[in-house]
């Protein structure tokens, strides 16, 4: 079943249109984009936090993607790259802007849902896994999406991160914690 | 809570490297004995990887909008490389019109030299130049001007070394905090102020303002507009001072501000006569 799906995630026709539009051909570009942007966007509003933020840093990333393009050697698949360019981006954003963004943004979005559940008998107020992700503190959840949910390795974590790998762990298993107290309340 | 020797909170910092799959045995074996004893730890492991195993099969979010159109604007906004600006025509510039532009700026340092030189030899106390020896010899009065390196610098010249003012006191340390306005051609730091100030300035503006506008026609339109746009915001600042210093002649900050913004002029006004012709 992984690999059926992982089999949708990574197009076989990438490669044409990647050659393509690093010669400079937007059509090429925008079949990358339509093909990509989910899984791009995933992983910008997601290690973000934010839905709204993470719109902006996908456009980010596939401006930046245009830029780079012409780098690209193909040592790895075309996605395991823009994968990477997309993390290497969303850490790279301005932490002030981040914070800003992520809690103008975050309040549009969770303020209907805070309203709601202020109005909500306190036995339905369950969190799911997505919203709890999104409330965990900065550097928690970009482990955690990094490692749980995109599948990166602690060395690999620890070395976009700048930190350690046993920095890496202890994230993440507090991440763990928090969310399970999360989605127990 | 204790079970096959292991209490919770050994099995709880034992916990992120069972779930890695990195524990080492026998703790490994001892670690699941306990799971099989405590409900608690059991309970905890199976939520931790619950939330593994549905964070790896989270679906892919769909952003709400088509973001594609912000993209394609980015993408599409012209970047110009330098090396791949068009070759302009160079425009041919006489080497007259930069020897003239030259003289024009040595002049008028030479001009202001001149006439801060005759200010001084008239005994006029409100010009100064603070030298080491002013400073040594009276120390408590010139402290006040120790936080402008330029007016330590030492006068060239054996009628700068000591102002009158220098020797009397009193505005020494006042005179000394006072923006310099530097000659290009010589290192000599004069500090100027009142309304002789104003004439070595005004002169010196007016020479440069003229040969920034005889050479208006050689530069670029967008940096003439700059430098203009600039000129405009001293010149307010300088009126601003004035306004200022009229209600308040005695104050040392409005003269400051003044002398700065007279002195950011002729600086801009230099920098812009000195400016290469646009190619």
């Amino acid at each position: 079943m992984a690999a059926v799906s992982n089999a949708v995630r990574v197009p076989m026709g990438d490669s044409a249109d990647v050659a393509l539009a690093a010669a400079g051909d937007r059509q090429a570009f925008e079949r990358l984009y339509r093909t990509h942007a989910n899984r791009v966007y995933s992983i910008c509003a997601r290690m973000s936090g934010s839905r709204v933020r993470g719109e902006e840093l996908t456009q980010d990333v596939f401006v930046r993607t245009w830029e780079k393009l012409p780098q690209f050697r193909g040592d790895s698949a075309f996605s395991t790259w823009l994968h990477r360019l997309a993390v290497n981006v969303v850490l790279n954003a301005r932490k002030s802007e981040g914070k800003q963004a992520s809690r103008t943004e975050e309040s549009d979005v969770e303020d209907d849902r805070r309203d709601e559940m202020s109005r909500a008998p306190l036995h339905i107020e369950r969190m799911d896994l997505k919203n709890a992700i999104a409330n965990l503190p900065d550097g928690a959840r970009k482990v955690f999406v990094l490692h749980d949910v995109e599948g990166y390795k602690h060395e690999e974590i620890a070395e976009m991160m700048g930190i350690t790998s046993g920095g890496s762990k202890a994230q993440l298993h507090r991440a763990r914690l928090l969310l399970r107290e999360a989605l127990e309340r | 809570m204790t079970n096959s020797n292991m209490t919770c909170e050994a099995f709880d910092a034992a916990l992120p490297d069972y779930l890695e799959g990195t524990l080492a045995e026998p703790l490994r074996t001892t670690v699941a004995k306990h799971l099989s004893e405590c409900v608690r730890c059991a309970s905890l492991v199976r939520d931790l990887e619950k939330i593994q195993k549905d964070a790896a099969a989270l679906p892919d979010l769909v952003p709400a909008r088509d973001l594609w159109q912000g993209i394609e604007a980015r993408i599409a906004a012209p970047v110009i490389p330098l090396a791949a600006r068009p070759d302009r025509q160079r425009r041919f510039v006489p080497a007259w019109m930069g020897v003239a532009a030259a003289a024009l700026i040595v002049s008028t340092a030479g001009i202001t030299y001149l006439l801060t030189a005759h200010a001084f030899q008239n005994g006029n106390s409100t010009i100064a130049t603070l030298t080491p020896s002013a400073t040594q010899s009276n120390p408590a009065q010139t402290s006040g001007g120790s936080d402008n390196g330029a007016a330590q610098t030492p006068a060239t010249t054996p009628s700068e070394a000591v102002a009158p003012a220098a020797q009397s006191g009193g505005t020494v340390s006042r005179v000394a905090r006072t923006a310099p306005l530097e000659t290009r051609a010589g290192t000599q730091t004069r500090l100027v102020r009142g309304e002789q100030s104003e004439v070595v300035y005004g002169r010196e503006i007016d020479m440069l303002q003229k040969i920034l506008t005889d050479r208006k026609s050689q530069l670029d339109s967008s940096t003439v507009a700059i430098i203009e746009r600039n000129l405009r915001i001293i010149d307010a600042a300088i009126e601003q001072s004035k306004t200022a210093l009229a209600k308040d002649p005695a104050s040392r900050l409005l003269t400051d501000q003044l002398t700065h913004a007279l002195d950011k002029k002729v600086e801009l006004l230099r920098t812009a006569a000195l400016l290469p012709a646009s190619t």
